[in-house]
């Protein structure tokens, strides 16, 4: 299926921190928001998508049955084909893989694919934190919760105390990939957060959960993205810049060792990244930039590593030894991710390193674009199962020629 | 091991099912057990509906080793996604576990100073009521001193 689908347009809502005062949009008015803004860009209508499809993410807020039906009511579009995705934020990357089948089979000729959240707008039990009824029903929670288990921050320390047991990784190491996501975002008008900081500021932020620090998490926020896939030979009669999808690599609930007890310091990048670049007949030295789901820097650290980009264990020598920069040798997160970017709900972010990616590869990038850039790398990342990383891990490889 | 007693607060409670109803019951009593496949005698856990090993529905409770060996640890220093009633327990140490039968589980670790926590340490389970209905299982350092003051 290598170029046979191409995203022409995108949209990123503005993101709001819902502070006193701010308007409080809700996630019709942020997925419509989002999907003007991407058809804009595709220069289409909302009616071109009559007969087409329509993906939506889902959303921690409280919404509707048939919810992605209720979107097409909501957009005032008849789609024949709708895909919901509940993949967290694998979310976005794993609808891109369906719409692209769904095109290559015929069955439509193009999906618009929406998704926004508002969780700082969702009543919660720990004030200023989302606290979903999805996230506090059924066996999944009631084995974590009642435990003590204090979310994903926790759990994801309790992976990299792990793998600071097995492998060498220094909070430095850490602390470049935060400290460049916010030079990236100074970079970016629509990040969250665009103040530089330094090195020591982020080794001294404080410490939530040993040892993962303020500055090692994302700022939630309220927003919407959308993007729109066509076939290859429709998106040429749209835009001279589509950006098709050279491949793709996908694996769920992925186990590395055992199944009672997984070795958890290696994710399902190591599996999905391998296939998505023999897909796209593409090697480590044509991806031009890399831009992972940063809900952690050290979920970006062995995203580097488990794409194969070095050795298992060498990710945090290797962020130490490249130019994380948009301008360097290896650039990385280059809209500020989500680390300063923020992130809209878990499974809203996970359109981020797609939009940024498809921005790049346009050239729409501004002061932050990468030069020359043809190849890049973009991941979907869902999902905390029990004791383990990611429940979903996606790689997309995209181009500027098919 | 003897149960002790966390009745006093709000903090979030299991919903009970027939599913899960023998682990909270049994360590209400005090008593630790797993669900263990008939098949291939894999021990499953949190509650599985079928054996996640080969997928056999023959899954029994069975009364399973109360130790374990730290396979990581973490001091949440915060409250997050979870109740404020938690509060009164931070800094809270939470571990993944490795249980002596074979299965992992995220437990809390009591009377242990955090900097004592470390990987490879051997804990063995205590039960603490927390309902009516039910107890859970939390570990402390095997052979370690009774008591050690968090402060």
């Amino acid at each position: 299926m290598r170029g046979e689908v191409a995203i022409v347009g995108y949209g990123r809502t503005p993101y709001s921190r819902a502070k006193p005062g701010e308007p409080v949009l809700t996630v019709d008015e942020y997925i419509a928001w989002a999907a003007d803004l991407a058809l804009q860009k595709a220069g289409m209508s909302k009616n071109d998508f009559d007969g087409q499809g329509l993906g939506v993410a889902h959303a921690e807020v409280a919404h509707t049955v048939n919810w992605s039906a209720a979107t097409a009511e909501n957009l005032g579009i008849s789609p024949q084909v709708l895909l919901r995705a509940d993949q967290g934020g694998a979310s976005a990357a794993s609808m891109l893989i369906r719409a692209a089948a769904m095109i290559h089979a015929g069955i439509v000729d193009r999906v618009l694919v929406v998704g926004a959240d508002t969780p700082l707008s969702i009543p919660s039990a720990a004030p200023g934190l989302p606290l979903s009824p999805e996230r506090t029903r059924g066996v999944y929670w009631d084995f974590q919760g009642p435990f003590g288990v204090m979310g994903a921050s926790a759990q994801f320390a309790l992976v990299q105390t792990r793998y600071m047991h097995q492998y060498k990784l220094t909070p430095e190491q850490l602390g470049k990939i935060a400290v460049n996501a916010r030079f990236h975002a100074s970079l970016n008008p629509g990040a969250i957060y665009r103040k530089p900081f330094t090195m020591e500021e982020y080794l001294g932020s404080r410490m939530l959960s040993d040892p993962i620090r303020l500055l090692d998490c994302v700022p939630i926020v309220n927003g919407g993205l959308a993007y729109i896939v066509t076939s290859a030979k429709t998106a040429r009669t749209l835009t001279d810049r589509p950006v098709y999808l050279r491949g793709f690599g996908e694996i769920n609930n992925y186990y590395h060792g055992s199944r009672a007890l997984p070795d958890i310091t290696t994710t399902g990048f190591a599996q999905a990244a391998p296939q998505a670049m023999k897909a796209a007949g593409v090697t480590h030295s044509d991806i031009h930039f890399l831009q992972p789901y940063d809900d952690y820097p050290f979920i970006a650290m062995m995203t580097i590593e488990d794409y194969g980009f070095c050795k298992k264990g060498e990710g945090g020598r290797f962020v130490e030894d490249h130019d994380l920069r948009f301008d360097g040798d290896f650039p990385l997160s280059t809209d500020g991710g989500q680390l300063s970017g923020g992130q809209p709900g878990g499974a809203i972010g996970g359109f981020m390193p797609l939009v940024e990616a498809v921005t790049q590869l346009r050239g729409e990038a501004g002061e932050r674009q990468v030069k020359n850039a043809r190849i890049g790398a973009a991941c979907g990342f869902g999902g905390i199962p029990y004791g383990r990383p990611g429940r979903s891990c996606i790689s997309l490889i995209l181009g500027t020629e098919p | 091991m003897s149960a002790t007693n966390d009745l006093s607060t709000s903090k979030p409670l299991p919903t009970i099912t027939d599913l899960t109803r023998p682990f909270w019951s049994a360590a209400k009593n005090s008593r630790f057990v797993l669900q263990k496949c008939g098949r291939c005698a894999t021990f499953n856990f949190h509650p599985k509906p079928w054996c996640i090993e080969c997928g056999s529905r023959d899954l029994n409770w069975v009364d399973a080793k109360p130790f374990g060996t730290i396979y990581s640890h973490t001091i949440s220093r915060t409250v997050a996604m979870n109740s404020p009633e938690w509060q009164s327990e931070i800094p809270l140490l939470m571990c993944l576990i490795d249980l002596d039968d074979g299965a992992r589980m995220y437990g809390q670790v009591t009377d242990c100073r955090p900097e004592d926590l470390h990987i490879g340490m051997r804990v063995e389970v205590h039960c603490v009521d927390i309902s009516d209905d039910a107890g859970i299982p939390k570990f402390r350092p095997l052979a370690a001193p009774a008591k050690v003051d968090h402060a």
